[in-house]
């Protein structure tokens, strides 16, 4: 009883300290320089129209650097659960004996498939232009991975293969980084090439092949997790 | 003329998503009400978005790129809900007097 009594007020007390400086600040005026700092130097100093492209990959490409590892530490840990050889997935899957999909849905999607991966692409070659990206282009094509899977339960991506180009992937984004020490800047991931044009697709330096490393990468690890996610699942689980 | 035409389209492809949106509330089962959300649907929502490409020709390639990929799209995934559906056994309709489904089912086992 006291114990909660201590908590509320504590928690009162906080609440209290928030408010206290939030009422410190005028209301709807900008007071932290950095944000409008991007917005007016954005252009000038990288080359790339998409001003969160440029913070993500120029101005905090580390941080990024760190979500990949995020993301990598995400994919691993569903491997270390649900990982099975590909010998071992046929197997199951062959025991499964998922019901097929209807004819209109296994054609539809080996229609549309190609579509999807040429926006995911498209996504990711854009992402210092437009809105969009490297991550978003990514789980674009794990998403086309994710209905071809859906839709044809016989399909089997090599586990191995997408091992591969994550990791290749991963190495390109750091070696790019390091590469940035060897330039003037001598700094990790300085934007060492020409910025080009603004608005052209071959412009704003290193934030190109960057967002295509990040795109490559976060592609085949979604695509990953799904097939391991896939592999496992016990159609007739849960009922026995 | 131009402007004619779009206007004529656009509003029969509001017709077509008004008819679609009663049938949605008035049919009596999850197939005649998937059958009123697909089809008319779809072709309501193609007449608009060819009826505003006409209206503003710099958009027209966008709007038939768009309009094809509803065509190829809504139906696919009309099709699936349904026989994910009456795998579900959702009940049919008393109304409901064919049932094809069950002719053909026997068929597509044995291919299985």
């Amino acid at each position: 009883m006291i114990r909660s009594i201590f908590y509320s007020l504590f928690l009162g007390l906080i609440i209290a300290a928030v408010l206290m400086f939030l009422v410190a600040f005028p209301f709807g005026q900008n007071k932290m320089g950095v944000g409008q700092y991007y917005l007016d130097n954005t252009v000038k100093e990288t080359g790339a129209s998409n001003v969160v492209t440029a913070v993500t990959l120029e101005y905090r490409g580390f941080d990024t650097l760190g979500e990949m590892t995020v993301l990598f530490a995400a994919a691993t840990g569903v491997s270390l659960i649900f990982y099975l050889s590909d010998e071992e997935k046929k197997k199951k899957k062959r025991e499964n004996n998922r019901t097929k999909a209807n004819f209109v849905v296994r054609v539809g999607s080996r229609i549309i498939f190609p579509f999807v991966i040429l926006f995911g692409i498209y996504i990711i070659l854009h992402g210092h232009l437009t809105p969009g990206g490297g991550f978003q282009g990514g789980a674009v094509i794990a998403s086309g991975v994710l209905m071809l899977y859906l839709a044809n339960p016989d399909i089997q991506i090599g586990r191995n293969k997408l091992l591969v180009t994550e990791g290749l992937a991963g190495l390109t984004y750091v070696l790019i980084g390091l590469a940035g020490l060897f330039t003037p800047a001598k700094s990790f991931l300085a934007n060492f090439l020409p910025l080009g044009t603004p608005g052209f697709i071959l412009s704003a330096g290193i934030l190109l092949p960057l967002y295509i490393a990040v795109g490559v990468k976060v592609g085949s690890e979604f695509s990953g997790i799904i097939d391991d996610l896939f592999s496992t699942i016990d159609e007739n689980g849960g009922e026995e | 003329m131009r402007i004619i035409s779009g206007y004529v389209l656009l509003y029969l492809g509001a017709f077509f998503l008004l008819v679609s949106s009663i049938g949605l509330v008035r049919l009596p089962d999850v197939y005649t009400r998937m059958q009123a959300a697909t089809k008319s649907t779809t072709l309501g929502v193609f007449f608009s978005v060819i009826g505003v490409g006409v209206l503003n020709p710099s958009w027209l390639v966008k709007c038939i790129v768009v309009a094809f990929f509803i065509l190829l799209t809504a139906p696919i995934s009309g099709s699936a809900l349904l026989r994910a559906s009456y795998k579900a056994h959702s009940p049919i309709s008393s109304q409901t007097t064919i049932d094809k489904t069950k002719e053909f089912s026997e068929n597509e086992d044995g291919e299985k």
